[in-house]
């Protein structure tokens, strides 16, 4: 496919190839995202997924090709990126609060704006009531929102985001997809977000990039041109999902 | 949610999710009696001290001078307090023991936890030190007790390097070991933010080891008041093992039981304040209050 050639893309990614020896993994993936956008990218199990997100996060180094972010290469000292892993990775000896907050320390943002940050994304997820607790007095999907509230108290150029909510249950899931895409309405964020919830990547994203099984390409692009909120049981949503049940499943 | 809400049970609402806390209430029986732990732990002691008094007040002649009554125990350790004692009191002989222990595992735990770290975070390190770590590790701090005779004279040294190699292992394993099970996740968390590698070992290895730290300071003190009682067990003029040595050459099961109640006391002593520690160390492993 044809990656959509918009000027000045905030992200592009170029030629991004990984091999393991001689296991070809990644294999030459190209795709822009503009600044704002929402991207979800969703692939059958095993398809590389997660070894994508730690190319795009210079995790793992690259093997040819590379990730633009402004026109340059990326770099996680230079740029603000922030990533949102599958497990939760609070930082167990910091509060909720700490956890939050220690995305913007690193980053060195300045005490007054990172507690003003602070406020503002602990209201938004909701943990201003339990700001105060350790990550082992809080639940699994607090966990999770601590995540996301610290990647977004960055104000990232790119939030990557693994699977996030994929060990939740279902209610929770669909509160913290609303939550998420509130959080990212009100900040402006550019968020890449990997699932393998088909339902989900149609709800939360502007833009869908289908992958290929090993070695991974992108299949194909769907745009998401539904109002939000979206509704699940709107027929255009339904087609939609269908539409991209059926680029993972013929290939 | 309000079926939830009956007697015994509540129910709050936090950051959309409910908590549901349920208290039980069971009624007193006999049966409930005779399974409660707390009683169970009375009995178990009473019978214990009633068998102890027992032998040491009905041994057969000439055996009963092996054994006193828990009361004599009691009454003897009371007069140790202030009776001399191979030139000083029961307190002066606990300080010196405890002297000697504090300055053994102090020295042990400042050269032995930044060792273990270092062995934790550097692949060359531990490469060049790790063997001998290993060397010496399953050696017993006792079977020093000669050598360090031979070293460093009858004086105080002997006694401070056995409790230093006694304690000083376990702060290097801990440590280690601590670093080796970090989450390798956590790491991501400081690299993808752009942290170097002092960001890591400030803000992930540092807090992440701490517990295992703190539990190498458990086993460290608890191993050199084993040491400094063997060490004076040997050779001392001064110290509770040198009174044990005392009771037993007069004869004395009073005072021997005397000295190893004050032994058992202070370790318990040593060792509660290792858990204070441990609290300020890792606060965030509080228990959970009001959630």
């Amino acid at each position: 496919m044809s990656p959509s050639e918009q000027p000045k893309a905030k992200i592009e990614v170029k030629n991004l190839t990984k091999k393991f020896g001689d296991l070809l993994v990644l294999d030459h993936i190209n795709f822009n995202i503009q600044k704002g956008e929402m991207v979800a990218i969703v692939g059958p199990t095993g398809c590389g997924k997660t070894t994508f997100l730690n190319c795009m996060s210079k995790l793992t180094d690259t093997t040819e090709g590379d990730i633009f972010i402004d026109g340059a290469p990326a770099d996680p000292v230079k740029h603000n990126l922030a990533f949102v892993f599958q497990e939760p990775t609070a930082l167990p000896w910091r509060t909720v609060a700490e956890n939050v907050v220690y995305g913007m320390e690193v980053k060195g943002v300045p005490e007054k704006e990172r507690k003003e940050r602070l406020d503002t994304i602990l209201n938004l997820v909701g943990l201003k009531d339990t700001a105060d607790l350790y990550p082992n007095q809080v639940s699994a999907s607090m966990m999770q929102r601590i995540a996301v509230a610290r990647a977004f108290a960055v104000n990232p150029d790119l939030l990557l985001m693994d699977e996030p909510y994929g060990q939740l249950d279902v209610k929770l899931r669909f509160y913290l997809e609303d939550e998420l895409v509130k959080l990212w309405q009100t900040l402006n964020s550019t968020v890449l977000f990997i699932t393998h919830n088909i339902e989900e990547a149609v709800y939360v994203a502007d833009r869908i990039l289908v992958l290929t099984p090993k070695p991974t390409k992108v299949r194909a692009e769907v745009i998401v041109d539904l109002p939000r909120p979206r509704d699940f049981l709107d027929p255009k949503f339904v087609e939609i999902r269908r539409q991209v049940t059926e680029l993972i499943r013929w290939w | 949610m309000s079926d939830m809400n009956q007697a015994g049970q509540s129910s709050q609402t936090v950051s959309n999710e409910v908590v549901v806390r349920t208290k039980a209430k069971r009624n007193i029986t006999f049966k409930s009696v005779i399974r409660d732990e707390r009683f169970l732990n009375v009995v178990s002691l009473i019978i214990f001290f009633s068998a102890w008094h027992y032998f040491a007040a009905t041994g057969p002649k000439g055996t009963s001078a092996a054994l006193a009554t828990p009361w004599d125990t009691l009454t003897g350790l009371y007069d140790m307090m202030f009776s001399n004692l191979g030139g000083s009191t029961l307190f002066g002989h606990t300080w010196d023991s405890l002297r000697r222990v504090l300055i053994g595992f102090t020295l042990a735990v400042c050269f032995g936890i930044p060792l273990g770290l270092l062995l934790g975070i550097s692949e060359t390190a531990s490469a060049i030190l790790r063997p001998l770590v290993d060397v010496f590790r399953p050696m017993p701090p006792l079977a020093w007790i000669s050598l360090s005779i031979l070293w460093f004279g009858i004086g105080e040294e002997p006694k401070i390097f056995i409790i230093f190699l006694a304690s000083f292992i376990p702060s290097v394993l801990n440590a280690c070991s601590g670093v080796r099970m970090i989450e390798p996740e956590l790491y991501d968390v400081v690299r993808v933010m752009g942290g170097n590698r002092w960001d890591e070992i400030r803000q992930v290895v540092l807090p992440a080891t701490m517990p295992a730290i703190s539990a190498g300071l458990q086993l460290s003190i608890t191993g050199a008041w084993m040491g400094v009682l063997a060490a004076e067990l040997v050779s001392s003029s001064s110290g509770l093992g040198y009174l044990i040595i005392l009771g037993m050459e007069n004869s004395d099961p009073q005072s021997v039981l005397g000295g190893m109640v004050m032994i058992a006391m202070v370790a318990w002593v040593l060792t509660a304040s290792m858990e204070k520690i441990d609290m300020m160390l890792c606060p965030w492993r509080r228990e959970i209050k009001g959630l």
